[in-house]
């Protein structure tokens, strides 16, 4: 199998980095002529007390297109994706998307991948999902894995070659 | 009426959450619910989506391909894929352009993405097309004498924009289904709180404070249990309950449930037939069965 890099820059990392940079200004037009900084957003975020992020300043900082030092900041990496600041947004905002298309440039520009990402990413691409069969450990201390249960076999993409082959057009391979 | 669904069985319930696999495939059937079993399917993405956004796209897209090949609607008992693969269906269905690349990419595993299949969740199964009467109909053994805090996950409520299974304010549906089997239930103000599941996989620390924040307020609320239906959620309350006590200084033991883990004791189901000896949280404290 060979190695996959998602930060390798290849032609369509420049592809990559158009579409996500499309996708920002669409956002930033959104944001522009709707948000009026009321910080609904972040008074519900559930990472704002544990971890300082403030949706209502990223969209301000994204207004004022300031889009490369939040690229290049770690707060992005803090939101857990709970959705509450799309939900609340009096004006139909979604902190959270920005901050997802955030997080794709800076994977996209060659930042480092915080975290896990990289290992359940190559996961994904080899075998298709974030992880193999674990093997867990019981109330009574005792282990078990998935072989060991009354369960069918896992199911996973059978041709790994071409499953990867689909995907490729998305990841690109490093040479 | 006996109805069909492709089990869309998504990474962590089929590797590591087995208990939920277990319950789901033991207490279905009682409903007249078949479940076929694809053989094929990857990741659904959502976990990608910070990564790279098209990925997810393409993974849900694929999936949906592969259930839709098969003519079978699909089952996705997990909130953070039925996000993924409900996400997908409405931005292909908006964006017909996206909708050209994703299956220009699908053509390497010749498949093809319609959106004519539908995506339901447990709860939404349960409530809407089951119905909470033809369940109270199965009950033998009434969840007698237990007070239940419900947590449903982020991915399951919200956002609304894109269609959910429950509401994303004032979700009731497991309320009214714990009912049905017995339990007592209440609101609860983190009741619509993040597990921090998705932080696990770079900020972990923080991810377990998150939950160990609302494990702390449930018991502290005086419920005699937690009930779940998301693997990624489950597994932060109930295998990783010790070492979220500790970044919040609580000594937890809060017993926390499947919600088919239930579904199938108040049915009269065996225990061991639930995998309920997978719950690492003391779920022996509550007598059922
Ligand atoms: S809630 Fe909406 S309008 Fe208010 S600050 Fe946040 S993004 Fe802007
Ligand atoms: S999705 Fe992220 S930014 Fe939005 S409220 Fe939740 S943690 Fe905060």
């Amino acid at each position: 199998m060979s190695i996959v890099d998602l930060t390798s820059m290849g032609e369509s990392q420049a592809e990559l980095r158009k579409e996500i940079n499309d996708r920002l200004s669409r956002l930033q037009e959104d944001v522009s002529d709707y948000c009026y900084q009321c910080a609904k957003c972040t008074s519900g975020c559930e990472a704002h007390k544990l971890l300082e992020l403030e949706p209502h300043k990223i969209v301000a900082l994204l207004k004022r297109g300031l889009i490369d030092e939040m690229v290049n900041s770690d707060i992005i990496w803090t939101c857990m994706s709970c959705f509450k600041c799309r939900e609340r947004c009096p004006q139909k905002i979604a902190p959270v998307e920005i901050l997802f298309a955030l997080k794709n440039m800076a994977v996209a520009s060659g930042k480092q991948i915080p975290g896990k990402y990289s290992t359940i990413l190559q996961s994904v691409l080899s075998m298709g999902l974030i992880q193999d069969i674990q093997e867990v450990t019981m109330r009574d201390t005792k282990t078990k894995k998935r072989g060991d249960l009354d369960l069918p076999a896992l199911s996973k993409p059978s041709d790994p070659a071409k499953f990867q082959a689909g995907l490729m057009k998305i990841a690109v391979e490093k040479l | 009426m006996k109805r069909k669904f492709a089990l869309y069985p998504g990474c962590i319930m089929s590797t590591e959450q087995y208990a939920y696999e277990i319950s789901i495939r033991e207490t279905l059937p009682l409903l007249d619910i078949e479940l076929v079993d694809i053989d094929g399917f990857s990741c659904c993405g959502e976990p990608l989506k910070s990564v790279n956004q098209l990925m997810m796209l393409y993974l849900s897209a694929r999936n949906l391909a592969l259930a839709e090949k098969n003519k079978l609607d699909m089952f996705a008992p997990c909130a953070i894929c039925h996000l993924a693969l409900s996400e997908c269906r409405y931005v292909l269905g908006s964006n017909p352009e996206m909708k050209g690349r994703i299956n220009g990419m699908l053509a390497a595993e010749d498949l093809t993405y319609n959106g004519t299949g539908e995506i339901v969740h447990t709860v939404d199964l349960l409530h809407d097309r089951i119905g909470i009467e033809e369940i109270a109909k199965h009950v033998k053994k009434p969840l007698k004498d237990i007070k239940l805090a419900t947590h449903y996950g982020c991915h399951a409520i919200r956002p609304k924009e894109i269609g959910r299974p429950v509401d994303s304010e004032h979700p009731m549906k497991m309320e009214a289904i714990l009912s049905a089997l017995g339990a007592e239930t209440a609101e609860y103000p983190e009741k619509l709180d993040c597990c921090g599941g998705l932080l696990q996989i770079n900020l972990d620390e923080s991810a377990l404070a998150k939950a160990g924040q609302k494990l702390k307020a449930v018991h502290e609320h005086g419920f005699d249990g937690l009930v779940d239906v998301c693997p990624w959620c489950h597994k932060m309350f109930d295998a990783r309950q010790t070492k979220a006590g500790e970044t919040v200084a609580a000594k937890l033991d809060l017993p926390v449930f499947y919600l088919t883990q239930l579904l199938g004791l108040a049915f009269g189901v065996k225990k061991e037939k639930l995998g309920l000896e997978f719950n690492l949280s003391p779920v022996d404290k509550i007598q059922i069965g």
